[in-house]
């Protein structure tokens, strides 16, 4: 009891008063405008769904989960969504485990209101199988430090990692094709989320004269103001939720005010939290294909890693938009699951001398199967060849990913094609660079240094908007 | 321990707990005073907290490290926030591990007649006077010799916390750079409590004082003389 007391933090007379006075006359104690928000800074974990958010001193960890489970009897087909808080210890002394504080609490509803109520995240999506098997989505909410204004950043680390979470794919089988498979990333490539929009919370901290008004107060102003507001919008001017929790009554006129700055502020992190996603996809893509043992040097050109790294996934992706017609379409290899099939592989390309090299190639294309077959322990070369014949007819699309999700419909057609054709078809990430392994002497002609894949017109990463 | 170094060597070094700093049967006769983070065990004084070892004339040592916990002792002084008033203490908030006491009667010409009226969350400047480990400190308003000395209330300006390091820094002579590059172009006043707080006061600069002195925690002297440099001109 006595060092709880002893911990906890206070606010003297004096800086009370000194924020205030230099608050009517513009002044913020670390210097910023009272309409400016602090240093923002979003990073990714390993994980797809792990998010850091860092505003200021304030600092929020977003994980993002799935489950399968059965649905709410009164929606049969649409997935949930909940959202979790932690209010560590370690970020502040007043913080105490157990339960949840009053403010706690009210962090995770505006969280989970602006993403619900907006319908941010499509529930339709995360349905497997009607009134059986949804997809349940976890959002758990780590706050490591609290400097201040945990809601704006709480919400930027559920949005970011939202964004960079993928579900595994499911797909119907046996018999009646009541049994619902849930392939591994090995596998096939898991999905991201559809989302719609992007909610972003902007909070407003009123103080005791008039018409005094900041946007992210931080801790020590958090302690001094009377009042506060959050309004949650999206970057289409579409208000999506609006918290005023008690305090000083304020005029209509002031709120409509907040609500144009916030509109501002909500299209400037929208597009921060944006190319924070997208230069992480980029970097995942990257890895994925840094994963591939094969990198072939036989025409003496650069080697495969060092040409990955200088474009950026953009213009990957548009090279290789540009130069391919048609060509059996297998995605990037997630090598793990298919050593037999690296081997078979890399002995395949060693054969083909610069058959998969294309000038200033960004992807190595070796022939072979792809990783994500199910037929992924090892195919035999004779059988390969009749599919791949069959194949080039079949399959002209390499279709490329979007979080939006047109993988949707892309995903049905493995389904259609005749069983004994590899379903190689499996839908791309974003910006990612295909790594076709072709490994049969046959596709060695077609595979001429002008690769002709027909592709989809790339569309712009990350749109969710 | 077998090794026992002379003191002279392990002044102004690092120093870590558990290290002999004094071995007190060859001194004689002496009085040595100790302060934190020193220890006496029967013929040896050895160290209990890591920082730098230092020695002031003519026979005190402590030692010294800089974190964001203070950890009182006494003759220090500090900045502490008022939490609450008793009969006989107010209850005062110095950033340690306890909470400390202030004796209502501990300043100038204080009697019961005319004990002063502290708000909750003012800002005083005292002196520890006692610092015993497990008890709560004590503190006063005045000097060794019963003076005001400019212990008390501070009325106006803005606090900020540091690290301890930082606010010795600060308190050191000569100036440290900070302090001298912002006061040859601003004029500012402030108080610096050894646990940590800072109070500057200034008509009008006191947001541009306190974070360059923020900013200059782990800044050597010339990174600071350049980034108060580069303040001032933004400013202009």
């Amino acid at each position: 009891m006595d060092t709880r007391l002893a911990n906890t933090w206070r606010l003297t007379v004096n800086e009370k008063r000194f924020i205030e006075t230099a608050l009517s006359s513009g002044i913020r104690i670390d210097g910023r405008n009272p309409f400016e928000y602090r240093k923002l800074s979003i990073k990714f974990g390993r994980e797809d769904g792990s998010s850091e958010v860092q505003l200021g001193q304030t600092h929020i960890m977003g994980f993002v989960t799935g489950q399968l489970v059965q649905p709410y009897r009164d929606r049969p087909n649409e997935g949930t969504l909940s959202i979790f808080t932690e209010f560590s210890p370690m970020a502040d002394p007043s913080f105490e485990t157990g339960r949840p504080s009053e403010s706690a609490v009210e962090l995770g509803r505006i969280v989970d209101r602006g993403l619900r109520e907006s319908r941010a995240v499509d529930t339709e999506s995360l349905c497997v199988l009607a009134g059986k098997l949804v997809w349940a989505i976890r959002i758990d909410l780590h706050i490591l430090d609290n400097g201040g204004n945990l809601v704006d950043a709480a919400n930027i680390a559920a949005l970011a990692s939202l964004l960079t979470f993928r579900r595994p794919e499911c797909s119907l089988g046996g018999e009646d094709d009541l049994e619902v498979i849930v392939h591994p990333p090995e596998e096939r490539e898991p999905l991201p989320l559809i989302i719609h929009h992007l909610p972003i919370a902007v909070t407003f901290g009123f103080f005791s004269s008039e018409s005094l008004l900041v946007i992210d107060p931080t801790h020590h102003e958090e302690a001094v103001m009377v009042g506060k507001m959050t309004a949650t919008l999206n970057a289409n001017g579409d208000v999506c939720a609006i918290q005023k929790p008690g305090g000083e009554g304020v005029l209509q006129s002031v709120i409509m005010q907040c609500l144009r700055l916030a509109s501002r502020m909500a299209s400037d992190i929208t597009k921060k939290i944006k190319d924070a996603v997208e230069t992480y996809n980029t970097e995942r893509a990257l890895r994925k294909i840094k994963r591939h043992p094969t990198s072939i040097t036989l025409d003496g050109s650069v080697n495969l890693k060092e040409k990955l790294n200088e474009p950026s996934g953009h213009n990957v992706v548009n090279e290789l938009s540009r130069k391919h017609l048609e060509k059996p379409r297998l995605a990037s290899a997630e090598n793990a699951s298919s050593p037999g099939n690296n081997g078979e592989g890399e002995s395949k390309s060693s054969n083909f001398g610069r058959s998969s090299r294309r000038d200033g190639a960004t992807s190595n294309f070796v022939g072979g199967a792809a990783s994500w077959d199910p037929y992924s322990r090892g195919v035999d070369s004779d059988f390969l060849k009749a599919s791949l014949a069959s194949r080039g007819t079949l399959t002209p699309k390499k279709k490329q990913q979007d979080p939006t999700g047109e993988r949707k419909p892309n995903e049905s057609k493995p389904e259609e094609s005749p069983g004994d054709v590899i379903p190689t078809t499996s839908a791309m990430d974003v910006s990612e660079t295909g790594v076709h392994k072709g490994g049969e002497k046959t596709l060695k002609d077609a595979v001429k240094p002008k690769h002709k894949r027909k592709k989809k017109a790339f569309s712009s990463t990350a749109d969710a908007s | 321990m077998e090794a026992k170094p002379s003191t002279a060597n392990l002044v102004d070094k690092i120093v870590v707990p558990g290290d002999v700093v004094l071995d007190l049967s060859s001194m004689t006769n002496q009085t040595i005073k100790l302060g934190g983070g020193l220890r006496q065990e029967c013929d040896s004084v050895s160290v209990i907290k890591a920082g730098k070892l230092r020695f002031s004339k003519p026979n005190k040592y402590w030692v010294e490290s800089s974190q964001k916990r203070y950890v009182p002792c006494v003759e220090d002084t500090v900045l502490g926030i008022v939490v609450d008033c008793k009969a006989d203490n107010f209850f005062v908030d110095i950033r340690g591990p306890t909470i400390a006491f202030l004796p209502v009667l501990a300043f100038e010409g204080g009697t019961r007649r005319n004990i002063p009226k502290f708000e909750i969350g003012s800002l005083l400047y005292v002196r520890v006077v006692k610092a015993n480990p497990g008890m709560n400190p004590e503190l006063s308003c005045t000097d060794a010799s019963g003076k005001a000395a400019e212990f008390g209330l501070l009325k106006d300006g803005y606090m900020f916390e540091t690290s301890t390091g930082l606010s010795r820094m600060l308190l050191s002579s000569p100036t440290c750079p900070v302090l001298e590059e912002l006061g040859k172009q601003l004029s500012f006043e402030i108080a610096v409590g050894l646990n940590g707080r800072v109070n500057a006061e200034s008509p009008s600069t006191v947001v541009l004082v306190s974070n360059a002195i923020m900013n200059s925690e782990s800044l050597s002297a010339v990174q600071q003389k350049i980034m108060v440099d580069k303040l001032l001109q933004r400013i202009k």
